[in-house]
């Protein structure tokens, strides 16, 4: 599988926005998620699951703590989706 | 009086029943508890001889993980205390999480803290910012080794955890709970809900770091009883898939914060809940946060179809202070609740009955009686002690074995926790009614999100430092949702704030001065808060609000006036 950046970023901007119930084009890349009204943590949990669904990745815990933009979501997916070596 | 340590509770559990398991299906892992005993007894020595002992206090950071229970048994065998740490969440600022922690580690004097293999590499990134602390993992001191020798012998007197969930993040407070402590609170907790019958099962998703989850969990495993621990996340990604985990699992008895139940009737849709089989659930407790009516009734509703019974549900009243029970209900009782009027409660503190349709009829949750081992009274402060009869609202103290003697505090702050005769304040308002306590708000400047408790001064503190806000001028006060047709129970004491919480939980409202006029400028700003706070403290519920230089109260010292606000003699000008 090999989706470009920009096709990650255009995929978890859309769960973005429809999980946290925001209008098209409300978030860009570099929005910080947090300064988002009502963008609990149940939520941000609820929208990672719904980004691993739809990848069919699962994300390490360790990199989902600090991310706070659609950029830093996609950075993470793109690690997880890269082949393990073993 | 209780005597023996929480290890010897273990190591007669184990004896009894060395094969009832731990199991820990999100890592997946599992223990068993001769093994959980075994491994304990190799760890605390590498413990030992690594210099901690009598009067240290180690953390743990670690998921729920067996890692987790090992830690805590092997840090006690030395005769030391453990201090669980919270672990970050999604999306939090790792920066932020840090400094929290460094607070905690330098009021507790922590040196070293038991890491999880899982969550070694998490903490080599704060990069010293947490202070000069060794993180050890679990897994190396169950591999080095240690020389044989004698462990000390640890008096129920003696602190065995040390529980952070008090107090604020600029001045955090250490729960200080004894051997004795906890093991009353255990045998509380268990004979509160007759744990050990036949066929019982536990189940959890809370963090061991929560007391809640903690005390759920060495209930289960003093009794002997199987035990299931799931990740928070796993519950909070999927309620549903949790559900019938949960349920497959054939666990009888599960703790959770109000808020799980909503999620679970979200989780679910009505077509396939008959698909369910509930009915071996006999004891969902329901603690941690404000209760609402309107949520426990939608759950009993929801479910019943899949044959929950109303008596299963549980709901509680408790606190960390207390080794977690205050108040149990009667076991085999659907929940009971009272209507009264709001403004009599929250002005008067008068307990008015007034049937549901009344305008200013309000829903509060019973929440039983004392657990075994804790007394409990209310007191108002012009009045001392409320008879059971005085359909008045006090302030609900306690005392018992179960019960902490002190806090860890930071230097120079004062515990006023205290009275002059030795009962804990808890900071809950509550009032008597036939055989149940009830428990309708806070006297504490505090708000209780998801079973996490946050403080305005926190709020505050952030607040300040953001560039756009006037001379540091803001002020945060803990205002609730008061949407009248959402006034089920979640407390009518505090700050009728207008706006709140997207599902009408307890929110801060930030009021900041700022001279910016540009309405473009001001989102950024409210934005910039926002993320700031949510980033550091993990508070989302979280209303801002931005008032013109030099308009919030102020008392002749330059202090905010707080009450002034909460109490509404002030307005906010827009």
């Amino acid at each position: 599988m090999s989706a470009t950046h920009e096709q990650i970023v255009a995929v978890v901007t859309d769960i973005v926005t429809g999980e946290l119930g925001l209008a098209t084009g409300s978030v860009t890349p570099s929005t910080d998620l947090r300064s988002i009204e009502g963008a609990d943590s149940v939520k941000v949990l609820r929208m990672i699951s719904r980004i691993e669904q739809r990848f069919d990745v699962e994300l390490e815990d360790e990199d989902v703590f600090g991310v706070s933009s659609v950029h830093d979501i996609a950075l993470v997916v793109a690690k997880a989706l890269i082949p393990d070596p073993s | 009086m209780v005597t023996g340590t929480l290890h010897d509770a273990l190591d007669r559990a184990a004896a009894h029943g060395r094969d009832t398991r731990v199991d820990f299906p999100s890592e997946p892992a599992s223990i068993t508890l001769g093994d959980l005993a075994d491994s304990t007894r190799v760890m605390a020595r590498s413990l030992a001889a690594a210099g901690v002992g009598p009067g240290s206090l180690v953390g743990i950071f670690s998921q729920n993980a067996p890692e987790f229970l090992q830690a805590l048994f092997a840090i006690t065998r030395t005769g030391a205390a453990a201090c669980p740490l919270p672990l970050p969440t999604a999306a939090w600022d790792l920066a932020g999480h840090a400094h929290r922690l460094a607070r905690i580690v330098s009021v507790a004097g922590i040196r070293d803290v038991v890491v999880s293999s899982r969550f070694r590499g998490l903490a080599s990134r704060f990069n010293g910012a947490v202070g000069d602390v060794a993180f050890v993992r679990a897994a190396d001191l169950l591999a080095a080794a240690p020389p044989p020798g004698r462990l000390p012998l640890v008096d129920a007197a003696q602190t065995a955890i040390v529980q952070f969930t008090s107090g604020s993040t600029a001045a955090p407070k250490g729960v200080r709970l004894t051997h004795a402590n906890t093991l009353a609170g255990i045998e509380a907790i268990s004979e509160g809900i007759d744990l050990g019958r036949d066929g019982d099962g536990g189940g959890s998703w809370l963090p061991l770091f929560h007391d809640m989850g903690l005390f759920a969990t060495l209930s289960a495993i003093m009794r002997n009883v199987p035990m299931t621990v799931w990740s928070p996340a796993s519950f909070v990604k999927d309620p549903a898939r949790w559900l019938r985990q949960f349920l497959a699992s054939g666990a009888t008895i599960s703790p959770a914060p109000n808020f799980g139940y909503d999620q679970l009737v979200a989780a679910v849709p009505p077509g396939e809940v008959a698909e369910l089989d509930m009915r071996h659930w006999r004891v969902a407790f329901n603690g941690a946060e404000p209760i609402a009516l309107a949520s426990v009734e939608r759950f009993l509703e929801h479910f019943a179809p899949a044959g929950f019974a109303p008596e299963a549900m549980f709901p509680v009243y408790g606190m960390a202070e207390a080794t977690l029970a205050v108040t149990f209900p009667p076991l085999g009782r659907p929940p009971v609740s009272v209507w009264v009027d709001r403004d009599l409660l929250a002005n008067a503190g008068r307990v008015q009955r007034v049937p549901p349709e009344h305008p200013r009829a309000r829903a509060v949750i019973a929440v039983g009686r004392p657990v075994r081992g804790v007394d409990l009274r209310i007191s108002s402060p012009d009045a001392g002690e409320l008879p059971a009869d005085a359909q008045r609202v006090g302030e609900i103290e306690i005392h018992g074995d179960p019960v902490t003697s002190g806090y860890l505090l930071a230097e120079g702050t004062d515990d006023d926790t205290f009275t002059a005769d030795g009962w804990l304040r808890t900071g809950d308002l509550g009032f008597h009614l036939g055989d149940d306590v009830f428990v309708t708000g806070r006297t504490k400047e505090m708000i209780i999100i998801h079973g996490t408790n946050f403080y305005p001064e926190d709020v505050e503190g952030i607040a300040r430092d953001v560039p756009g806000v006037f001379k540091r001028r803001c002020v945060a006060v803990a205002g609730r949702a008061h949407d009248s047709d959402r006034d089920d129970g979640r407390g009518g004491h505090g700050w009728d704030a207008g706006p709140h919480g997207s599902d009408g939980t307890e929110v801060i409202t930030l009021l900041a001065e700022t001279s910016l006029d540009d309405p473009a400028a001001r989102d950024r700003l409210a934005g910039d808060l926002r993320a700031q706070i949510t980033g550091t403290l993990g508070l989302s519920d979280l209303a801002v609000c931005l008032v013109p230089p030099s308009t919030l109260p102020r008392t002749s010292s330059g202090k905010f006036q707080r009450l002034a606000i909460r109490e509404r003699s002030w307005k906010p000008p827009l």
